[in-house]
């Protein structure tokens, strides 16, 4: 008898999920306890083992989605971190690209730099892009520079020279001298940190690494500590941004890999599912209460960005407008994300248009409905208001709400002053919301010339299954998956992940007349690295997996492709690849005699589990009472329709809609038109096939 | 909301449409090949009705805001009649709808069953279009002809076949074809992606129906903008700046004038009593002019007036032709940014007399532009071109940002490990100025200095710098920011150079760039004696600039002394006359 444990930390909740013998599912949702985050996650398991009989020694691991470290950088509470750099660029930090993130806004500030100037020194050396040394590194000034930040009292240091992913023999030498003066201060060098060119992009990792080191092994330390006080002796693994695990020691030292783990976890769990009921290609939608995510499963794998930025802000509609937050040039599952969630607020612009968002209630003072004092429609009013949610209570009753007080705000904010009744402009205000949230699916698949009508939606958060079948049906797409406790899907993908190292270096070559020896030799080193930090992880060689890509792009352009390649495979085959990849993303590939260009090379480690990690079938323990039909509105040409609402395991036999599915965790609506049935994974699967009766 | 509109509906149209013109501006900056493109984002996507109409602009350059809708009437006039699917225009000449000769525009007109419903429009901003200086952006030109290939509306594409002739006189007259081909082709692809997105928006919406959702747009626009308007106080107001000089008539000042007149629920912007043209190529457009007026008008209305011909209906814009703010052939134009940052500045001086608490001092001036090209020692070329700026001025509520691109342009600067590893060029310095921010209760933003060291033999630098001589103003008591400085160091030397000029380079030549600082808004005395420590704590200001400029005595341990500062300030506050509202020049 083993159970597999995963805790996810979000603003609000904390969710618990226990994986057992068969599939047993057992799930939990307590407070968040802010300040202490691991608390919660103690006391939350203690309960969870107690009520369905886990002994602590029955756990065989841990896995952990925390925003102590994102934390840590929007309130400003990381180490006091000193910088040492090239003379004469201590500012590129604060600098940053000069790019802001909004147009025509004159009370637009910058992000405070995480370094203060007078903890940024510059020493004398210079290595060019070739990694020649120009000038030999003033080893006394560098001596000098480290004991000032000492004195200053700074609690780590990071160190990023010009072109050290080149040479880092000075970059080497800093550390060194801070090791002599200040043994165990931790040291952040950006070599070590992410090898690759361009200063900003790798002073900011850096700076970011050094920043919330120290704030996260405390929390580590002491939610180990507590965890082993508690009986449990299972390893501790940390979900990565990139979605895979990292043991916890490994995340001590390389924090910058762990800041935005939660969002991740969800979309590895889309993968699992994805590959175990055979969909190659799916979306995820990830909606709670303030914004909504999207991601992409592309034939069977999850795409990754390579950068990103902490709290830069919601993507609206566009990605162009960089310049907000804090930089991370680390992988990332690549996420699009829109400020619309249950808790959006509906309101009329100065013409008389309804708009929904970004501004929310949050989760205080919330809907209209919570009764709680705010008097702005949201999204969620218009969904009790359509029939769609609950009109009594939400999360198993245990939220009691207040429908007339949504249908009366409606009413009197947004369908009066337009001539609607008070169902069509909720209705109008679901379909607002919708589109807005279809610009994140746009983004991360025809923005890239990906065809959405290709790929399945996988819709989970608390609110995602509401929308979903709607948004789908907008955007051609034909089939949605609603997982398991699609409430606490993240916390469940957790339990989905591998054990990942992320390796990459800058490399540029011209891929013409390249030696395939030198390819070969490069990905190599690259890929004994990898195997050394999972063999020191405990992987045998037998279950380490290795994939490599490289980004490449057309000489002269400045943004690159990434194409994968395996071991064996030359130049001129991933040269062939990254033309075929031009044309699929843009539409149009250059001619034969242009030069394409090597940028970085790219390696990930797997460690395999012994076993599979996830069951064939998952087996919620869902108590839902039944709840009677009530009438649901779907627009003017089908006006009020009356509705089943059902539990999931009705759906063992398929549905047609108008139908709701109500659970402790989410609801999902069933549109007219639409069949709804399950799989054998326990999967809501919605088949849009059918046209709509109107 | 006009009668009629399903105001859903039309929502739903709107996010669909603005969505198209967003993921064409996509296509462009990950399709580029030049740093202009994407670290400067100096291009723009549009979408117009079939008459040509500007209904729906991408969120990219908003110096660009103007200029679609005289291009595509340049391209109408010759064309609306006989124009058809699969036909690309193309143009660039700023008297017959362009802005400035780098600056290429392509038209796609999008049919949908044989009837032409939509225009795609983008906007790019070339590495180079031939004539006497690499990057085609000098500013001591005095004629357009010196400016490089002029191209009036011209078919690029008739009905899908590519014009063989044109394709190649472009390919003859330009130092780098193949950027300037990738960034055509980049254009393409934009206009491709918009008129597949757009043909799946009719057939859900029909086409009768987006015709009609296409107008009701600007109308919305429009409406949006006079409400916003009719909030605004009612008045007259002036501003007058002056740019140093064109670069050619060195030392000459350059007038800029403009009188802002606000009533009910409309503005005029009228640049009357600017300076005629000139001989350097700083002249503007009209269609420049008016990008710059709308920009500063739009910086203080609500930020969710779609970018749309609904939204200029509400302002007019006034510049005499002959003037440098309307230009009449032959003027040289290539460097006109200067001339279009400087108006965004001076028209915010006169809204900050509108507005006193919302808008601020002057910033830098905007882009410094810097070309470096040449041939290798391979006769290879190469050009490298960078378009920079610094510093805000001085808020009412806020000290300017510091290291932060321009409203006019949100132009990113190219990393300097990649432009050593592209270009002949070393980059030695890139930090911030010391006691150089305009002071005040909010201080201006702070410069940096740059310093570019040339590695090949031969090269030609061109640079187009100002606010030397006339300096960014401060506001309300605030002072003025420090002036921008040009060196040349040859052989351990340090010369100095004017704000405009084109020299040759040799190797290890270095050249030195000193961006302005931002102007000061109200009362230095005033300012926080916290913030002062921060700065001089930050090597921002000296100890004897806080003790000057602010009254503010720091210890040695990096403490205030809060008696001697209460006492400087006191005398400070009793030997000083009236604080000026507006101060150009330094304190001595």
């Amino acid at each position: 008898m083993t159970w597999r444990v995963s805790a996810d930390i979000g603003g609000t909740f904390t969710d618990l999920v226990a994986i057992g013998p068969g599939g047993a599912l057992r799930t939990r949702k307590v407070s968040s306890s802010v300040g202490d985050y691991g608390r919660a996650i103690v006391e939350g398991l203690g309960e969870l083992f107690a009520e369905c009989g886990i002994a602590p020694a029955e756990v065989e691991e841990v896995l952990h989605a925390t925003t102590v470290a994102s934390n840590a950088i929007l309130e400003h509470k990381g180490a006091r971190t000193g910088l040492i750099t090239t003379a004469g660029f201590r500012d590129v930090l604060e600098i940053r690209t000069l790019r802001m993130p909004r147009l025509y806004d004159l009370r637009w500030e910058k992000p405070a730099p995480l370094v203060p100037r007078h903890l940024r020194l510059g020493v004398t050396e210079r290595v060019n892009h070739r990694g020649e040394v120009e000038t030999p590194l003033d080893e006394a000034e560098a001596a000098a520079a480290v004991e000032a930040l000492l004195a200053e009292g700074v609690e780590a240091i990071a160190v990023c020279l010009l072109h050290s992913y080149a040479n880092p023999a000075h970059e080497r030498r800093i550390g060194e001298i801070i090791a002599a003066r200040a043994p165990g201060l931790p040291v952040s060098l950006s070599v070590d940190v992410l090898p690759e060119m361009k200063e900003y992009e790798r002073s900011s990792t850096t700076v970011i690494n050094s920043y919330i080191g120290p704030v996260l092994g405390r929390y580590l330390t002491a939610l180990s500590r507590d965890l082993q006080g508690a009986g449990l002796q299972a390893p501790l693994l940390l979900m990565q941004s990139s979605g895979g695990l990292m043991p916890a020691e490994e995340a001590a030292r390389l924090p910058v890999h762990v800041v935005e783990s939660g969002p991740a976890a969800g979309v590895i769990g889309v993968q699992m599912l994805a590959r175990r009921i055979g969909l190659a290609n799916a979306i995820s939608f990830d909606m709670g209460g303030t914004t909504a995510k999207a991601g992409v499963i592309e034939n069977g794998t999850v795409t990754r960005a390579g950068e990103y930025s902490v709290g830069g802000g919601i993507m609206v509609g566009s990605r162009l407008l960089s310049g907000a937050g804090y930089q991370l040039k680390v992988p990332a599952i690549d996420l699009a994300e829109v400020g619309a969630g249950g808790g959006s607020l509906i309101w009329l612009d100065a013409a008389g248009a309804p708009q929904v968002g970004p501004e929310s209630a949050g989760a205080w003072p919330g809907p209209v409905c919570y009764g709680k004092g705010n008097a702005q429609p949201t999204v969620t009013d218009a969904n009790v208001t359509l029939g769609y949610l609950n009109p009594v209570a939400l999360v198993g009753g245990a939220l009691p709400i207040d429908a007339a007080a949504s249908r009366a705000a409606i009413t009197e904010k947004v369908a009066a002053p337009l001539g609607l009744s008070p169902e069509e402009a909720a209705h109008g205000a679901h379909l607002i919301a919708a589109s807005n949230m279809i610009r994140a699916i746009k983004a991360v698949s025809s923005e890239r010339g990906r065809d959405p009508r290709a790929f399945a939606l996988v819709a989970f958060g608390g609110n995602g299954p509401l929308f979903a079948a709607g948004m789908a049906r907008a955007l051609g797409m034909t089939r949605v998956v609603v997982p398991p406790s699609a409430g606490v899907f993240s916390a469940v993908g957790l339990l989905a992940s591998d054990v990942e190292v992320h390796l990459s270096r800058s490399w540029r070559r011209l891929a013409r007349g390249l030696d395939p020896a030198a390819l070969e030799g490069a990905a190599a080193a690259l890929e004994a690295e990898a195997r050394t930090r999972l063999t020191a992880q405990g992987f045998p060689p037998g279950r380490i997996a290795i994939r490599r890509a490289a980004t490449l792009r057309y000489q002269g352009q400045s943004f690159e492709l990434q194409v994968g390649f395996a071991a064996g495979e030359g130049p001129a085959l991933v040269e062939e690849r990254f033309g075929a990849e031009h044309e699929r993303t843009y539409g149009h590939r250059a001619g034969a005699e242009e030069p394409v260009e090597f940028v970085t090379l790219q390696v990930v480690g797997t460690g395999l589990p012994e076993r599979p990690r996830m069951p064939d079938r998952l087996s919620p323990h869902a108590v839902t009472p039944a709840v009677p039909a009530r009438p649901a509105y779907f627009g003017k040409a089908l006006g009020w329709l009356e509705t089943a609402v059902l539990p999931r395991d009705a759906l063992a036999r398929p549905v047609q809609g108008p139908a709701i599915i109500e659970e402790y965790d989410c609801t999902c609506l069933v549109p007219p038109g639409a069949t709804a049935s399950l799989d054998h994974f326990g999967n809501i699967i919605i088949d849009l096939q059918g046209e709509p009766s109107a | 909301m006009a009668p009629g509109i399903d105001p859903i509906e039309f929502e739903l149209f709107k996010n669909a449409l603005f969505s198209i013109a967003d993921e064409m501006a996509l296509t462009v900056h990950r399709t580029t090949y030049s740093a202009v493109l994407k670290d400067n984002m100096d291009y723009s996507t549009a979408f117009c009705d079939a008459e040509g109409r500007l209904v729906a602009q991408g969120l990219t350059l908003p110096s660009h805001l103007g200029s679609i809708p005289e291009a595509l009437a340049a391209v109408m006039r010759r064309y609306g009649d006989s124009m058809a699917e699969g036909d690309v225009f193309v143009l660039n000449d700023p008297f017959e709808g362009g802005m400035h000769l780098p600056d290429i525009f392509l038209f796609q007109p999008i049919y949908v069953e044989g009837e032409r419903v939509a225009i795609a429009a983008t906007i790019c901003h070339h590495t180079d279009v031939g004539g006497r200086v690499p990057g085609s952006n000098a500013s001591d030109s005095t004629e357009i002809y010196q400016e490089g290939l002029r191209i009036p509306p011209l078919r690029l594409y008739e009905r899908g076949r590519p014009n063989e002739t044109l394709h190649a006189l472009i390919e003859r007259n330009v130092r780098v074809p193949v950027k300037v081909f990738g960034d055509l082709r980049a254009q393409l692809a934009a206009c491709t992606i918009a008129e597949r997105a757009f043909r799946e928006l009719v057939a859900r919406t029909g086409v009768e129906t987006t015709r009609f959702y296409m107008n009701e747009l600007l109308d919305y626009a429009e409406a949006l903008t006079r409400a916003a308007l009719r909030a605004l106080p009612d008045g007259e107001w002036r501003f007058e700046d002056h740019i140093d000089d064109d670069g050619v008539e060195v030392g000459r000042p350059i007038p800029l004038k403009v009188r802002v007149e606000k009533r009910g629920d409309r503005m005029v912007v009228d640049w009357t009593g600017s300076s005629p043209q000139v001989k350097g190529a700083i002249n503007n457009t009209f269609s420049y002019t008016r990008s710059a007026a709308y920009c500063g008008v739009k910086s203080i209305l609500p930020p969710n007036i779609p970018n749309n011909e609904g939204y200029f209906r509400a302002i007019e814009v006034i510049a005499p032709p002959g003037t440098i703010a309307n230009a009449l052939p032959p003027a040289a134009c290539a460097a006109r940014g200067l001339t279009g940052f400087r108006m965004v500045d001076c028209l915010f001086g006169a809204l900050a007399m509108m507005l006193p608490d919302r808008v601020g001092a002057a910033g830098d001036g905007g882009n410094i532009g810097v070309s470096i090209g040449g041939w290798t020692r391979e006769r290879q070329p190469f050009i490298y071109v960078d378009f920079t700026c610094s510093a805000w001025g001085g808020r009412p509520f806020a000290d300017g940002c510091d290291g932060n691109s321009h409203m006019f342009a949100n132009m990113a600067s190219p990393s300097i490990e990649v432009t050593e590893a592209e270009q002949p060029i070393q980059i030695t310095r890139y930090e911030f100025l010391p006691d150089t921010m305009g002071p005040g209760q909010y201080r201006g933003g702070a410069p940096f200095c740059r310093e570019y060291r040339f590695l090949e033999e031969e090269g030609v630098l061109q640079v187009r710098s100002d606010r030397r001589a006339f300096l960014p103003f401060g506001l309300q008591g605030g002072g003025a920011g420090a002036p921008s400085m040009n060196w040349l160091v040859r052989e351990g030397r340090a010369e100095p150079l004017p704000s405009k000029f084109c020299i040759t380079l040799r190797h290890g030549d270095v050249f030195r760039l000193e961006v302005p600082g931002g102007g000061g808004w109200g009362d230095p005395l005033a300012r926080d004696p916290a913030l002062v420590l921060r700065d001089a704590r930050n090597g921002l200001v000296s100890l004897d600039a806080a003790r000057r400029d602010h009254g503010v005595v720091i210890t040695p341990g990096w403490t205030l002394d809060a008696a001697a500062t209460g006492a400087l300030r006191a005398e400070r506050l009793a030997a000083r006359g009236p604080l000026p509202s507006i101060s150009r020049e330094r304190a001595a």
